[in-house]
């Protein structure tokens, strides 16, 4: 399990982190808002922590960025007793829970995995952008008038960007991240062209673009 | 039924016209091997409408069941079967077939793009030909073109749709057409890869 971590209390930070990783999951702690927002925009995670008092840019508003870019990965905010009118912010704005600090590791760590549960359990299985479809239990896609069966692995690399539109992924992340190191990048770019010939057969209106060592989905109106 | 009582005055003119739409398919076969070096077909069939299933056509239709009204509206009772090895060579087929132009397609069906509810692909092309015997001197013909794998799905689709009882026949049908979508996906697959060595 992949966590970001965000606080810009370095003492604090390296408790956390320490705890979470003894947990088992995989951390990557950065120190303020900015960086927070830069990271999860190329890197995918299945959770995220983020402070809210933070310079550069504050919690909730990475929050309401992630949200914006159909980017719905759990989020727990950390607020200070002081900031109700901040924890009531963040979670208009898209923050699944928060905690007051100071709290006990052990609830951290037990309102972490039950997020985590939680987000799995009602995790969709259809997943759906323009004139696509794809399901993730038959691994069917779909468009109007034509359906497919993907392999499992293109389903799934195929499945990360329907689910966030507006990320582009490096390839070397889909490499390590999400296929832990079983498929090589260029076994990432044959799926691409798999994916991109079936949804021109379908008559899909997206396409997976690569470039750059990077892929995004683009929207095609025209096709 | 025999097939020539049934025709009558018909059957040698229909024939003459399969003999002659099945060489103009094999020279358009030939011309797309010369162009790519390479057979793009792994074979081609042509029948003509069997009695029976003609009759059962035309009832199916609400149509007058004579072999009159069948001229007139049943486009296939002549058809010709391409089956190729790779999606693409059924899309350079179908291309070849329109910009000949020696006869007029008068209508053209993608099941490739868009299956039947079933799972049924192939891509289907009906022809304007000229004939002496109608009316209007026309006859449409029927040209199905699709790949190994689809072939292959619709023997046995067409199998189980002509046996009378089958247990489990919901289950085969949703087995049915789930291996069409992997199949259709594999073709998919082998067609990126075919592209891939071609390109290097």
């Amino acid at each position: 399990m992949r966590l970001l971590y965000a606080e810009d209390e370095m003492g604090l930070s390296m408790a956390v982190t320490e705890v979470l990783k003894m947990e088992g999951f995989e951390v990557t702690a950065v120190m303020d808002g900015l960086q927070a927002d830069e990271i999860l925009q190329k890197e995918h995670f299945d959770m995220v922590i983020l402070d809210i008092m933070m310079p550069g840019m504050q919690g909730t508003e990475v929050a309401e960025n992630m949200r914006r870019r159909a980017d719905y990965t759990p989020v727990l905010l950390l607020t200070a007793k002081a900031e109700t009118e901040d924890r009531i912010d963040g979670l208009n704005k898209g923050a699944d829970d928060y905690l007051a600090k100071p709290f006990a590791m052990g609830e951290l760590v037990a309102r972490v995995n039950a997020m985590i549960r939680r987000n799995r359990e009602y995790q969709k299985t259809i997943l759906n952008v323009s004139n696509v479809t794809l399901n993730l239990e038959s691994n069917e896609l779909s468009a109007i008038s034509g359906s497919l069966i993907l392999s499992a692995r293109e389903a799934k690399l195929l499945a990360m960007f329907l689910e966030k539109e507006v990320v582009s992924y490096s390839i070397d992340d889909i490499v390590t991240q999400v296929f832990q190191g079983d498929v090589g990048t260029d076994e990432i770019t044959l799926y691409v062209a798999y994916l991109n010939n079936k949804l021109t057969q379908i008559h899909g209106k997206i396409r997976l673009i690569e470039e750059d060592g990077k892929i995004h989905l683009k929207k095609e109106e025209s096709v | 039924m025999e097939e020539r009582e049934y025709y009558g005055k018909y059957y040698e003119p229909l024939q003459e016209l399969k003999g002659e739409v099945l060489q103009w398919l094999d020279d358009i076969v030939a011309a797309i091997a010369g162009e790519q070096g390479e057979v793009p077909v792994e074979h081609i069939r042509s029948r003509i409408k069997s009695p029976e299933g003609l009759q059962e056509k035309l009832k199916r239709k609400g149509l007058q069941e004579n072999v009159e009204e069948a001229m007139c509206q049943i486009s296939d009772i002549i058809g010709f079967r391409l089956v190729t090895h790779f999606v693409g060579d059924v899309y350079r087929i179908v291309q070849y077939i329109k910009e000949d132009g020696r006869y007029t397609v008068i209508k053209e069906k993608d099941y490739i793009s868009s299956p039947k509810q079933n799972g049924y692909r192939s891509y289907h092309v009906i022809l304007e030909c000229p004939f002496c015997g109608t009316e209007n001197e026309r006859l449409r013909v029927e040209i199905q073109i699709r790949t190994i794998a689809m072939d292959c799905w619709a023997s046995l689709e067409h199998e189980m749709r002509y046996k009378k009882h089958i247990e489990n026949a919901a289950l085969i049908e949703k087995e049915l057409k789930r291996c069409a979508g992997e199949m259709a996906s594999t073709d998919l697959s082998m067609q990126t890869l075919r592209d891939m060595i071609r390109k290097e």
